[in-house]
C-alpha cells in the first residue's frame, strides 16, 4: 500500500489476494462496517471458489466421478489458488488441470487420471471452442503443384488430437454412464489410444485412430508442412485421409511454410 | 433460462414475451448458440453480463468485451445488461460480483467502462445495482446517487434488481424506499426479482445473501410494488438460477409479477422468468 488512502486499484488487488487465499489484512482495514469484515470477506470468497469449483466440476465430470466429489473439492481448491481463471470465459477454465493432476501427489496411483482429464479438456474445446471457419477444399485450388508440400495447416480449435497409453477413451465413457460393470471390465494394459475429439451435429465423437493415420494426423495438427506429414506416415493411403480431415472440417486455414522446397513429392487430394 | 430449459423452449414456444440468459454461457461455439439463435427467432432475448467488470481499476478485458459483441450481433438482443461492480485483477477473474467503493474515482472507472462498451456495441446497455455484503470507509457517494449518476454521465439505462435493493438495504441499514425515489424513472430500462437467503453470522447479526435459489419474498414484493408506482410498467424478470425449479414454476413467479403490473398499469407490459 503506497498511500494513506487506498486507491481503487490498491483495494481490489487487495481484496484479490484475500480471495485467493493469501489473507490480507489491507483489506480488513478499509472496510467500515460494524460486523466482523473477516465475515463479509468470507462470502466472497465462499461465492468465488463455489463458482470456480462448479466450473471445474463441470468441465471435468468423469475425474470427479472417478476421485469423488470431497476428494475432486479438495484437489481443485488447491488448483484455484494455484492457476486462477484469466477470463469470466469459463467453459474453457481448466487448460492447466491436467498437468496439476500429473503432479498432484494424492492421485499418484490412478495413473490414468491425468488422460482422462486431458481428454475432458478435448471434449471441452470440442463442446465450446469457437465455430470459426472451416478450410473448404476449394481454397486450396489456387495453390501451385509444385507448392502442394509447403503447405501447413492450422487445427479447428473444436478438434484435438489425444494419446494415452491407457483406454481412457472407455473409462471416460463407463464412468459418465455410471456403468461399474463396463469400467471393472476395463483392461488397463489393453494398449495404447489415439484419439480423434471432434463437434458434431449435436454430439461429440471420439473416434480411436490406428497408428500410421496418427501419425499422419499429429504431424498436420502439429503444423508440419504437408510434405513432412506425408514422410511420417509413408503410406499410399495418405492423400485420402487428408481428404477425409478436409471433408470433416478438422481444418481452420492454411499457411505455406518457409522452409526450403521439399524433394518429398506431394499431391493434395484430387 | 438456462440449458436445460432449451429443449423446453424450443418444444412449446414457451408463452413467455421474453427471456434473459448470462452472456457468459453463451461464447463459445457448438449447440449453445445455435439453440439460442432459434429460440430467438420466437422469443425477444436479453443478454445479462457478469464477467465484464465495469468497475475494475485496470480496463476492461478487450478479448471478453469482443465476445460479447460477436454474441450481439448473432442474437441481436432486445436488451443487454451488465452489474455495477468488479470481478478481475490483476488479470484474474474472480467470479463474483465485488463491490466497488462508493468515490468519485470509482464512478469515474465505471463511466468511462459503460462509454467503452456502449461504443463497442453501437447500443445502449444497462447497468444493474448488486447485493453488497460489505461497505468501505472511503465511500463518499450513496449506491443510489452512485447509480443515477452513471446513467445521467453515460446515457446508459439502469436494471434496477429490487431484491437486491432489500437485500442491501436489510444489511447496510439503508432506507429502500429512498433507494427507489433516488433513481432517475426515465433510465429503468429492466426490473429483477429473486429469492434470497438469510445467514447468522459469528456475532449473532443477520446478513442477507442474494442466492437466485428461491421465491421472491413477500417483502420484496411489497418492494417491486412501490417501484411499479414509481417506474411505471417496466419489463420484469425472476432471477431463480440455484436449484433451479422446472420451468412451469419460474413462469409461476413471473405470472404473479404479471399481476402486480397489470394492476400497477394497463398491463402494456409483461414479466417473464430467467
Amino acid at each position: 500500500m503506497g498511500s494513506v488512502v487506498p486507491m481503487l486499484l490498491e483495494i481490489q488487488t487487495a481484496i484479490r489476494r484475500d480471495i485467493l487465499g493469501n489473507c490480507d489484512e489491507t483489506v480488513v482495514a478499509t472496510l467500515s462496517d460494524t460486523l466482523a469484515p473477516v465475515d463479509r470477506l468470507s462470502i466472497y470468497r465462499n461465492t468465488s471458489r463455489t463458482a470456480l469449483t462448479n466450473a471445474l466440476r463441470l468441465n471435468f465430470p468423469a475425474v470427479q466421478r472417478l476421485v469423488g466429489e470431497d476428494f475432486f473439492t479438495a484437489a481443485v481448491d488447491t488448483f484455484i489458488t494455484r492457476e486462477p481463471p484469466q477470463t469470466a470465459w469459463l467453459d474453457l477454465y481448466g487448460e492447466g488441470f491436467p498437468e496439476f493432476l500429473l503432479g498432484f501427489e494424492p492421485v499418484v496411483a490412478l495413473i490414468y487420471l491425468p488422460d482422462v482429464a486431458r481428454l475432458e479438456r478435448a471434449v471441452g474445446r470440442a463442446l465450446h471452442a469457437s465455430d470459426g471457419k472451416s478450410l473448404e477444399y476449394s481454397e486450396l485450388l489456387d495453390i501451385e503443384p509444385s507448392d502442394h508440400g509447403r503447405v501447413c495447416f492450422t487445427p479447428h480449435p473444436s478438434v484435438s488430437l489425444v494419446f494415452s497409453p491407457y483406454p481412457v477413451d472407455a473409462i471416460w465413457r463407463a464412468v459418465l454412464a455410471r456403468n461399474d460393470e463396463a469400467l471393472a471390465a476395463i483392461d488397463l494394459s489393453s494398449g495404447a489410444v489415439r484419439l480423434l475429439v471432434e463437434r458434431r451435429v449435436g454430439e461429440i465423437e471420439i473416434t480411436r485412430m490406428d497408428v500410421r493415420r496418427w501419425k499422419f494426423a499429429e504431424a498436420l495438427f502439429a503444423g508440419r508442412s504437408l510434405s513432412a506429414a506425408l514422410a511420417v506416415a509413408d503410406d499410399p493411403d495418405a492423400t485420402a485421409w487428408l481428404a477425409e480431415h478436409l471433408a470433416a472440417g478438422h481444418f481452420q486455414e492454411f499457411t505455406l511454410s518457409d522452409a526450403e522446397r521439399p524433394s518429398f513429392a506431394a499431391e493434395l487430394p484430387q | 433460462m438456462r440449458f436445460q430449459h432449451h429443449q423446453a423452449a424450443l418444444d412449446t414456444r414457451a408463452d413467455v414475451a421474453w427471456m434473459e440468459v448470462h452472456t457468459e454461457n453463451y461464447m463459445g461455439g457448438g449447440s449453445p448458440i445455435r439453440n439460442l439463435e432459434a429460440i430467438r427467432r420466437d422469443i425477444p432475448i436479453s443478454l445479462h453480463g457478469v464477467g465484464l467488470s465495469l468497475g475494475s481499476a485496470e480496463g476492461l478485458d478487450q478479448a471478453h468485451l469482443d465476445r460479447i459483441r460477436q454474441i450481439a450481433e448473432h442474437i441481436e438482443p432486445d436488451l443487454m445488461s451488465e452489474h455495477i461492480a468488479w470481478s478481475v485483477s490483476g488479470g484474474t477473474y474472480l467470479a463474483d460480483l465485488l463491490p466497488l467503493p462508493m468515490t468519485e474515482e470509482a464512478l469515474a472507472v465505471v463511466c468511462r467502462h459503460a462509454d467503452q462498451v456502449q461504443s463497442t456495441l453501437r447500443r445502449k446497455i444497462l447497468v444493474e445495482n448488486p447485493s453488497t455484503y460489505m461497505q468501505f470507509r472511503q465511500s463518499t457517494i450513496p449506491e443510489w446517487e452512485f447509480m443515477a449518476a452513471v446513467a445521467a454521465r453515460t446515457g446508459c439505462g439502469i436494471l434496477c434488481d429490487v431484491n437486491n435493493i432489500y437485500v442491501s438495504a436489510k444489511n447496510h441499514g439503508w432506507d429502500p424506499l429512498a433507494y427507489l425515489a433516488a433513481l432517475p424513472p426515465d433510465a429503468i430500462g429492466e426490473i429483477h426479482l429473486a429469492g434470497h437467503s438469510a445467514r447468522q453470522l459469528a456475532d449473532g447479526a443477520t446478513l442477507r445473501i442474494d442466492d437466485h435459489g428461491s421465491r421472491v419474498i413477500g417483502e420484496v414484493w411489497l418492494l417491486y410494488e412501490a417501484a411499479l408506482r414509481r417506474f411505471g410498467p417496466v419489463p420484469t424478470l425472476i432471477e431463480w438460477d440455484q436449484n433451479v425449479p422446472p420451468l412451469d414454476v419460474l413462469i409461476d413467479e413471473a405470472r404473479h409479477a404479471d399481476a402486480l403490473i397489470d394492476v400497477a398499469s394497463d398491463g402494456v407490459c409483461r414479466a417473464d422468468a430467467a
